[in-house]
C-alpha cells in the first residue's frame, strides 16, 4: 500500500524571476492545486520550504505570508530549512502526516531566489551558501560549497580513478536533457570540450561542473491513499526516508560514500519493497557533477567507484540502463535551493503519468528522487510509483 | 568528560600551535572537532587530548571563487589525516596533493575572529 499519493504538481520555470517570493510560490502552488482539482478550502496544512530568505532577502516567517497569498491563511503551516534538502524534508513530513492520518489533503512546496539578477552578487551568495558548512570548523578556512563537493569528489577520483572528463560527461548529459525541458534554466547543449575549457571554481570543478544560482518555485498536492482514486492522475509515494550524517566533513568516517544517502535509500527501498535495480530512472542532487557520481553509487544504481564510468559510457543517459536526471538535474534545470526537492517530485510525477513530453522515460513505472542538504549530511530519498 | 572540549578550548589550542581532539572511551573513535558526545556512538565519555600536528593530505581543493569576506583566491583547503582522526585546514602557496605530508604551521582568523588551522608542506 502506498503511504500517500501525489495528485497535483506544479512548478515555475527555473531561471531569473524578478517576482516577490510569495508571488513566485503562488505560481507553482496554484498550478498544483488546479492540477489536483483541489479547492483551497480542502487543503488542511501547508508544508513549506525556503532555505535562505532571511539571509538573501531579509524575509523570515514566510510560512503564513505564503499561505495568505494563496488563500490558505488559518491552516497550520510549517516552514523547513535544511539547506538544499529543504523542500524534500517538507515533502517527507507531509507524507508522514498524511500516512499517520493527521491530515488527508496537504500542499507541499518550496521557493527561493538566488540569482545575481534579482538579489545578491556571486561573492555574497557564495558566502550565504557556505553558511551550510560548519561555522567554526569549516567556514574560517574559506571553504565554499563547490569546495565541499570538490573535497568529496577528489577523494573519489583518488580511490577509483574517476576523471575530470568523466565528470564533464555528467554535465553534457544533463545539459542535453535540460534542452528538452521547457522549464530548465539552461536550455542548451554543451560538449566535453566546452566544460573542460570553462574556468576553475574549485578543482576539479569548473564553472560548467556547477549548477547555477536560480530563482523558482515548485509544489505538489499530497493526499491520503484512500482518496487518491478520486483524482485524475494519482502517483503513489511508495517510500520516503531521511537520514543524517556526521558534520563536519573531517569527522565523517568516509566522506565520499555520503552515508546519509545510503541509509535513507535503504529505508526508502525497504518501504517500497523494491530494490535499486527496480528503479526506471532517478532524479538526483547534482549540485556539482561529482555529486551526481556519488549519488548514483549511494543509491545503488551503479557499483561503487563506477559512477564516472557509467556517465561517460552513456549508461545514465535517458536511453541508458539507469537514466539519471532526465529533467536536466540541478545542473541544467537549475537550483532554486528551497524549490529543488519538490521539483524532483514534480519531475517524477510527470514521467510516471507519461506526461514528460520529449524527455519522457518510456514506460516508467517506478522512480527514485535523491535530495541532499549541506555536505550531504541531510539526505531525503523518495520512491514513487505509477498507480496500477 | 566533555566539559573541556568546547570551541573555546579548541580555538585557544589552535592559536597556541596545537590541535585538540577527543577519543571516545566507549567506541574508541577519535574526533577532531569539539562535540558534547561521540558522533559515532553517542557516548558522552570523551577524553580530550592533543592530536599530532603532522599528517598527510586526505583530500584537498583549490578555491578560485571565494566567498564575500575572503580577499585571496587560489588558496587550498585540505582535510588532513592525523592518524586516528582528520582535521580541515588551510594551505597557502603550497600546491599539495593527496598523500603529501603536511604540518601545522599557525592559523588564520576569519572576519569574526574564528581561527582555522594553517598547514604547510613538509
Ligand atoms: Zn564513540
Amino acid at each position: 500500500m502506498a503511504r500517500a499519493a501525489v495528485v497535483g504538481a506544479g512548478m515555475t520555470t527555473f531561471g531569473v524571476h524578478d517576482t516577490p517570493l510569495q508571488e513566485l510560490f503562488a505560481a507553482a502552488a496554484l498550478e498544483a492545486l488546479e492540477d489536483a482539482g483541489v479547492e483551497t478550502t480542502d487543503v488542511e496544512a501547508l508544508y513549506f520550504g525556503n532555505a535562505m530568505g532571511g539571509q538573501a532577502e531579509n524575509e523570515t516567517h514566510l510560512g503564513p505570508t505564503a499561505a495568505s497569498h494563496v488563500g490558505l491563511a488559518g491552516i497550520p503551516v510549517q516552514r523547513y530549512e535544511d539547506a538544499c534538502a529543504t523542500s524534500a524534508n517538507a515533502f517527507k513530513n507531509a507524507v508522514q502526516a498524511v500516512d499517520a492520518g493527521i491530515h488527508d489533503v496537504v500542499l507541499v512546496g518550496g521557493v527561493e531566489r538566488c540569482t545575481p539578477e534579482t538579489g545578491k552578487d556571486t561573492a555574497a551568495m557564495t558566502r550565504i551558501f557556505a553558511s551550510a558548512s560548519h561555522r567554526q570548523y569549516e567556514q574560517p578556512a574559506g571553504l565554499t560549497f563547490p569546495g565541499v563537493f570538490a573535497l568529496l569528489t577528489k577523494r573519489h577520483m583518488h580511490e577509483y580513478g574517476t576523471t575530470e572528463e568523466q565528470l564533464a560527461h555528467v554535465a553534457v548529459k544533463n545539459h542535453g536533457n535540460g534542452a528538452l525541458n521547457p522549464r530548465a534554466h539552461f536550455g542548451r547543449e554543451t560538449s566535453v570540450e566546452e566544460v573542460l575549457d570553462s574556468p576553475v571554481v574549485a578543482d576539479p570543478f569548473r564553472l560548467m561542473d556547477c549548477c547555477p544560482f536560480s530563482d523558482g518555485a515548485s509544489a505538489v498536492v499530497v493526499v491520503a491513499d484512500d482518496l487518491a482514486d478520486s483524482h485524475d492522475a494519482p502517483v503513489d509515494v511508495a517510500g520516503v526516508a531521511q537520514a543524517t550524517g556526521v558534520v563536519p566533513i573531517a569527522d565523517k568516517a568516509t566522506p565520499h560514500v555520503t552515508q546519509a544517502a545510503r541509509d535513507a535509500a535503504a529505508e526508502a527501498y525497504e518501504q517500497a519493497g523494491a530494490r535499486a535495480d527496480a528503479m526506471d530512472f532517478a532524479e538526483v542532487h547534482d549540485c556539482f557533477t561529482g555529486a551526481e557520481v556519488l549519488a548514483s553509487e549511494a543509491l545503488g544504481l551503479v557499483e561503487d567507484g563506477r559512477g564516472g564510468v557509467a556517465a561517460a559510457d552513456g549508461r545514465t543517459a535517458r536511453d541508458g540502463d539507469v537514466p539519471i536526471n532526465p529533467s536536466g538535474g540541478l545542473k541544467a534545470k537549475g537550483h532554486p535551493i528551497g524549490a529543488t526537492g519538490t521539483a524532483q517530485i514534480v519531475e517524477l510525477a510527470e514521467h510516471l503519468r507519461g506526461e514528460a513530453g520529449e524527455r519522457q522515460i518510456a514506460d516508467a513505472e517506478r522512480a527514485v528522487a535523491h535530495n541532499l542538504g549541506g555536505d550531504a549530511a541531510t539526505t531525503v530519498v523518495s520512491v514513487m510509483e505509477a498507480r496500477p | 568528560m566533555s566539559e573541556g572540549f568546547t570551541h573555546d578550548a579548541w580555538a585557544e589550542a589552535v592559536r597556541d600551535g596545537r590541535l585538540l581532539g577527543a577519543t571516545c572511551r566507549d567506541c574508541g573513535a577519535t574526533v577532531g572537532a569539539p562535540a558534547a558526545a561521540c558522533p559515532h556512538c553517542g557516548a558522552r565519555a570523551l577524553a580530550v587530548r592533543d592530536l599530532p600536528t603532522r599528517g598527510t593530505v586526505y583530500t584537498e581543493t583549490t578555491i578560485e571563487v571565494p566567498p564575500a569576506g575572503v580577499e585571496e583566491r587560489g588558496y587550498q583547503v585540505a582535510v588532513v589525516d592525523l592518524g586516528d582522526t582528520r582535521v580541515l585546514g588551510r594551505l597557502d602557496d603550497e600546491a599539495v596533493t593527496i598523500g603529501d605530508d603536511v604540518v601545522l604551521a599557525g592559523f588564520l582568523d576569519d572576519d569574526q575572529g574564528n581561527p582555522a588551522p594553517r598547514f604547510e608542506a613538509v
